[in-house]
Order: C-alpha cells, then structure tokens, then sequence
C-alpha cells in the first residue's frame, strides 16, 4: 500500500511540479506585491483601495453585472439543455456543435457584432421602432445593458454545455416518475432536475461568473469608460501607471470573488440535496 | 575524388558560415503591428546585408520595459522601439543608454523633431503620426477643438479614452483651445466630463470608429493619422480637420538598450531602418509616415500619411516629460469625473 502512494506520489510529481512552477509560483509573486509596501508587509494597499469609493463603485458593479449573467445563463442554459437532451443523440450532436461554434470565434469579433445589432441603426432598434415600442432608437451601446448582453453571449455555451452533460447523465426516467406522481412541471424542475444537475450547474455557474468578471475587451468595447469594471482598473494600473501593487490587489479581489462564487454555489446545491 | 574533395569542402564552408551567422545576433523589440510587412521589408534585407539574425520580439511598451527592468543586469534585447515617453520613463530607470548618432549615416536626413526627441540623443526618432479630427462634412464642419462640444455635434462625437494614445493629446489641444494648456490637464478633463453624456463613447480602439461611423452612430473623433485610411475608403463625405489651434500627435522612436551584447549590429540596424529606402518602402505600404525627410511619396501615399515638412513643422507634440509625469494624475482624475 505504501509502495503504491509512494509510487502514485513520484508519479505525480512532475504534473504538481510543472503546475507550481508555471501557474502557482507567479500568482503568489504577483500577489505579494500587493502586501509590500516600501519592503515591509502592509495591507495598506487594500486599504487604500477599498476606501475609495469609485473602487467601491465598480466593485459593486462588476459583482452585480456577474450574478446578473450567470443567473441568467443559468435560466436559459436550462431551457436550452433540457431541449437538447430530448433530441435525438445525431440532433443533439448537431446542436451541440452549433454551441461550441462561438466559443472558437475571437471575443473581439463576437463583441465588435454587438455593436451592429446593438446600434443606431442596428435590428434590435429597427425591431423596437416597427412594433412601436420606441418612436426613436434607444441608446443601448456602450451602458451596462450592453455589457450585459455582451457578456452572455460570450459565457452562455459554457453553461449550455455544462447542463447537457449533466442531464445527459441524469436518471433518464426519473422526469417521467415525478409526472406519473403527481408532479407538474415546476415542481420536476425544483425537486428533480436541479437536485440532480447541481454539479453541472456549479460548473457551468463557476466559469460563467469568472469569465464574466476577468472578461476584458468586451466591457472596454461596449461599456468604454463611462462604465468602469475591476478588469479595466487592472488594466488601466497596469499599463497607464505601472502600479504593480494596485492591480495586484483587484487580481486578489477577483481570485476571491471567484472562489466565494464557487463556495456559494456548492453550498445551495448541496442545500438543495439535503432537503 | 577530387570532386568529393570539393563537395565536402563547399559544405564544410557552408556550414561554418552558418555558423558564424548564428553567432551574429541583433534581438531587437518592437510593436506587434504589420509584422509581416517588417519582415519582407526590413528584417530580411537587414539580414541578407549583415549576415546576422534578427531576433524580433513583439509586445506593448509596458511589457517591454517590464522585460528591460528584469535583464537589467544581463541583457537580452539590443534595441528596442517604444513611444517617447516611455522612452523617457527608460532612460530615468537607466535601462537605455545614450545613441552615438555619429554612427547614424542617415541622421541628418532626419526632421528636426526626430533628431533627439526626448534630449540627450537617449533616442531618435523613426515615425511619427498627427492627431486631428476626422469628421463627416455634411453633417458638421470643425474648425476648432472646443468644436468637439458643440451643440450640433452632442450625441454623435466618440472621444478618446485617456488611457488611450490619442487620449492625453486631445485633452492637450482642447486645453489649448480652452487658453489653459497646463499640463495637469485639469480644465480640459474637467470639461469633457462636463459634457460627457454628449459623447457617444469614450472609445478605447481606434478600430471601432470606421464601424461606429458607418452606422451613423458618430459623426465625428480624434484619432490618430496611422488610421485615416480606414475612413478615407468609406463611401461617406469625410474629411480630416484641421483646427485653428493646430494639430497634435505622437511619436515613436529607437532606443539602444544599456549594456546591449551587439551594440554595433544596433547601430547598423537602426540606421538601415533610418534609411531613405526602407522608410520609403515603408511609407509606401502605409505602415510608418517616414522621419527622414529625403523621402518622396507619391500623392495619394502622401495623404493617407503624416508627410511633408510644412506639416511635420506644425505638430504641436505634448513634450514627453508632461505625459510621463502627469499621466497617473490624468488617469485619477479621469476616472474620478467621468468614469463614474
């Protein structure tokens, strides 16, 4: 039994050395410039960015435009798995390959179409003024509706995919043994569904609000500086005040927020089973 | 025999010049950009004369002078190219050292402006762009730079971030238009925050305004000359500004790394890029508007470019010291006013 873990451990090594040295290393390095002050440790850097209240502000607000997209990736990623796993598996292939499809296009490209559909003169105000809902186009570029819309396009396949695998490995008659009980459709969803996909929500949930907080080009595209977020002040310490110490310090605020993401959506999941 | 005597000696000679090319080795770093058309035009020739092998590099200044800092003691780039003020931002870190332009055959066909950019020859300048407005004539006309507030034009004007290159220069000539051109850029920021529901955007890529205004989404923008060219092809009534306060800009210029193991590959480097031929050629695929001033363009390359003495003589360029050591303080305030 020793002679296996000893054995299991050297043949892990390499894997564990080559992850420490290539990603745990440099993010311990990057974060530790921002517990030094002066070559002392210090706090004062979190201190001093979090006692300003723009830092505050776009804290808040990158916080709320994740929840925001992930829950609603989390609704409709639902509603679209749950019509994939009911198709037949050659459909369900197909489809799923369609999901993918963006995710092999740059964000750039994919944010850059936002500005078409989203402008002036774009089918979603051509849309809104034919059915009368606006007499004049609405300013919908370059505000957090904007990013919102942007960021759930970006992340979106990712939950989608997450969900069908989940559901693909739920109990396939399990639905039908709720319905025959009594159950309506609602009820299904909450007590059956969810319970049993909860893995893949977690997962799905955990990379929609990651990707959604670490996201770069397309807040800066379709929010510009009229709508900060954390990863714009990264970047903007960075590569306008070469403030190592400072960006470090939103690196460590949005490594926390995505593992406290994480721990949440675990906790209610297993809340959920224990019920 | 005597023939596989001659064969074996040929390659043997080919081998050690092989050799002794890979021993001569200029690493250089510079902008990502038209990599393609560098290589073509000056990397390959530059091998081809020297017998050496370019080792290019390609990232933004701040990874650049991150890499500096980091080899300081044990250098591995030669030359390197970077915007003036980073340049400024390296020679006060003591990563570059000063360019003995005599060894620069092409210097004196330089323009003036070229010639020691940020002082003590710590560089010389190989391009340069002006920034104006570009705007849609049958909508507006712009004669000025306080034009950009205008009545008519609130609602259809993207303007440049100020963590942008086309940013700090704007809000210069605004405060020169304003009559209160101090370098905090105090009255200037305050003003376009002032105004900033007016702006469409505040854009952070010049590559989003050919898209912008071909929706009609913007009418008008300060952009920089390098990217005139997308514009000049729409199929709209466009025109390039020039306001009475006079148009801006920016350069970029080469700096000789200290310490460098191939100081004397750099030189030659350096002054082949300078040359009449390459900056020509250069020009010529709109890549660089040339600093050697011996550098003929046909007309319709010309316009699409920063070209001509009158025009080189009337930048007004925010000196490089104000940008380095201003642009946190513009950053602060501008996040402060209006990025909330």
């Amino acid at each position: 039994m020793f002679q296996n873990r000893a054995e299991s451990l050297a043949l892990a090594l390499p894997a564990a050395l080559f992850a420490a040295v290539v990603f745990i290393v440099p993010v311990l390095i990057l974060l530790s410039e921002g517990l030094r002050l002066g070559g002392d440790w210090s706090l004062a850097h979190y201190v001093s960015f979090l006692s300003t209240p723009l830092n505050l502000t776009v804290f808040i607000r990158t916080l709320k435009l994740g929840a925001l997209v992930t829950v609603a990736a989390a609704v409709i990623g639902y509603a679209a798995a749950l019509c994939i796993v009911n198709l037949s598996s050659r459909n369900r292939g197909r489809m799923v390959g369609l999901i993918v499809l963006p995710l092999m296009i740059s964000p750039v490209a994919r944010t850059y179409a936002w500005i078409v559909i989203l402008g002036r003169t774009g089918i979603v105000n051509q849309a809104l003024t034919s059915i009368g809902l606006t007499d004049a186009p609405l300013r919908i570029l370059f505000s957090e509706t904007a990013i919102f819309i942007g960021l759930l396009q970006l992340f979106l396949p990712l939950m989608i995919i997450s969900l069908v695998s989940a559901l693909e490995n739920m109990p396939r008659d399990a639905i039908s043994a709720a319905r025959v009980l009594g159950a309506n459709w609602l009820q299904v969803f909450w007590k059956v569904i969810l319970p049993l996909t909860k893995e893949g929500l977690v997962i799905g949930g955990t990379l929609v609000f990651t990707g959604s907080l670490t996201a770069y080009i397309t807040p800066a595209i379709l929010g510009g500086s009229k709508v900060l977020m954390l990863e714009t002040l990264l970047y903007q310490r960075v590569t306008i005040a070469n403030d190592f110490a400072s960006a470090s310090v939103i690196a460590m605020i949005l490594i926390v927020m995505s593992f406290s993401a994480n721990l949440l959506l675990k906790r209610l999941a297993t809340a959920r089973a224990k019920r | 025999m005597k023939k596989i005597l001659l064969v074996s000696g040929a390659a043997l000679m080919l081998v050690a010049s092989s050799a002794q090319a890979q021993e001569r080795k200029l690493v250089i770093s510079v902008y990502g950009f038209a990599q393609d058309a560098f290589k073509t035009i000056l990397y390959d020739t530059f091998e081809a004369k020297c017998g050496c092998k370019v080792v290019v590099e390609t990232g933004n200044s701040v990874e650049r002078l991150a890499k500096l800092e980091a080899n300081k003691e044990n250098p591995v780039i030669d030359m390197a190219v970077v915007a003036t003020p980073d340049a400024l931002a390296a020679t006060r870190a003591k990563l570059i050292e000063p360019i003995d332009v005599t060894k620069l055959s092409n210097y004196e066909k330089l323009y003036d402006i070229a010639k020691d950019p940020i002082g003590g020859h710590m560089s010389v300048g190989y391009t340069f762009y002006a920034t104006s407005i570009v705007y849609r004539s049958d909508k507006i006309t712009i004669n000025s730079w306080n034009d950009l507030f205008s009545k008519e034009l609130a609602g259809h004007v993207a303007f440049p971030n100020v963590t942008t290159n086309q940013g700090p220069p704007t809000l210069y000539m605004i405060g020169k238009a304003m009559g209160k051109d101090t370098p905090d850029l105090k009255a200037p920021i305050e003003k376009v925050a002032e105004h900033k529901d007016d702006f469409v955007t505040f854009y952070v890529r010049s590559s989003q305004l050919t898209q912008l205004m071909q929706q009609e989404e913007i009418w008008a923008a300060p952009i920089g000359r390098f990217a005139w060219e997308g514009f000049a092809k729409m199929d709209l009534p466009i025109k390039w500004a020039t306001p009475k306060e006079g148009q801006t800009g920016g350069m970029n210029v080469m700096v000789l790394v200290k310490g460098a193991k191939n100081k004397d590959l750099a030189y030659q480097f350096m002054d082949f890029w300078l040359s009449t031929e390459i900056q020509t050629k250069l020009a010529e695929r709109l890549i660089d508007s040339p600093a050697n001033k011996e550098v003929k363009l046909p007309a319709a390359v010309a316009e699409n470019l920063t070209y001509g003495e009158d025009l080189v003589k009337s930048l007004d360029l925010q000196p490089a010291e104000a940008i380095l050591d201003n642009r946190e303080s513009w950053l602060s305030q501008w996040n402060a006013k209006v990025g909330q």
